[in-house]
């Protein structure tokens, strides 16, 4: 739904690179691997939380 | 505490460090890094009263995320167990809610991060909302871990031990972390964690310096790595005045 605000693994706050990340990477052509490098995104466990992220509020909102 | 420690820094920036600690056992250092991670109080929402949500998620999901978020805690002594400190949040749609639109009665309990997404809220919704944040230990809930990624190495040493044979291949030594070369400390990302980058031609060694240990701490924003460490440190002191004061006679 929302991007988790912190990594589930090492509690990193992940949350705040997502608008950023979504932006460059999915949004425009950057490579994320280059974006998450920039953000300061380090470890593996805090850049999958947002490479495999997707935002469903679009989705569900209908259906309220 | 009589014994004094060296303590040397690699790295130095608001959030994330490297330093060196000689004169430490294995599991002095241990007894640091986990109570750098379980037992350094921070502030953190603990309860949400909620006045509106039309938000499409449910408030106790809501609760959740911004109990995650991290907020600066004040000075030690300033607060202590069952203290509380009140935000409000107040945001209405087409827009999203960010950690940064939490408004605290505190000047020292401020989100330190502003930019987290609590909800995007669609045309007509609405998020309102009072939470009140407390002082706990990470031990309790991972949202009052302070220390984020805490972990150390020994320090290593190299050793030249010979030249290489003229026509063999040099095999690639990987090595992470920090190495001492005469006193110099030397971070592994300087020669790409390649020892072999660093010593062409030569047969090296390494081996752990005792009793030496290159920590590398973040935090999450809750306060500066000094203050998660000397704060870990004191933990350490009071837990240890328990002991003995409850062994007395
Ligand atoms: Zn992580």
């Amino acid at each position: 739904m929302m991007v988790p605000v912190r990594c589930f693994t090492c509690g990193n706050v992940v949350g705040e690179h997502w608008e950023e990340f979504d932006e460059r990477s999915n949004e425009g052509d950057e490579d994320p691997e280059a974006v998450l490098d920039e953000l300061g995104v380090d470890r593996y466990c805090c850049r999958r939380m947002l490479v495999s992220h997707t935002d469903l509020v679009d989705v569900v909102s209908p259906y309220q | 505490m009589s014994e004094e420690y060296d303590v040397e820094f690699v790295e130095r920036e608001d959030r994330e460090a490297r330093f060196l600690v000689r004169g430490v056992t294995p599991a002095f250092a241990n007894g640091i890094r986990r109570a750098m991670v379980a037992d350094v109080p921070t502030m953190a929402i603990d309860t949400v009263r909620f006045i509106e949500n039309s938000s499409v998620m449910f408030d106790e999901q809501i609760a959740l995320r911004l109990g995650l978020v991290p907020l600066t805690t004040p000075p030690e002594g300033e607060f202590v167990e069952d203290d509380t400190v009140t935000l409000s949040i107040d945001v209405e749609g087409p827009d999203t809610a960010y950690s940064g639109d939490l408004v605290s009665n505190d000047e020292l309990v401020q989100p330190a991060d502003e930019n987290v997404p609590i909800i995007d809220l669609k045309d007509g919704q609405r998020l309102e909302a009072e939470a009140d944040a407390v002082i706990e230990r990470g031990k309790n809930h991972a949202k009052h871990q302070g220390g984020v990624g805490v972990g150390y190495r020994h320090l290593q040493r190299v050793e030249v031990v010979d030249d290489l044979p003229e026509f063999e291949e040099q095999e690639s030594q990987i090595v992470r972390g920090v190495i001492e070369e005469d006193g110099e400390l030397v971070s592994t990302t300087e020669f790409d964690h390649d020892l072999s980058k660093r010593y062409p031609g030569k047969e090296v060694r390494l081996e752990d310096v005792p009793n030496a240990f290159v920590f590398h701490v973040e935090t999450d924003g809750s306060f500066t790595i000094e203050e998660l460490v000397t704060r870990a440190a004191d933990t350490i002191e009071a837990r240890a005045t328990e002991l003995e004061d409850a062994v007395q006679l």
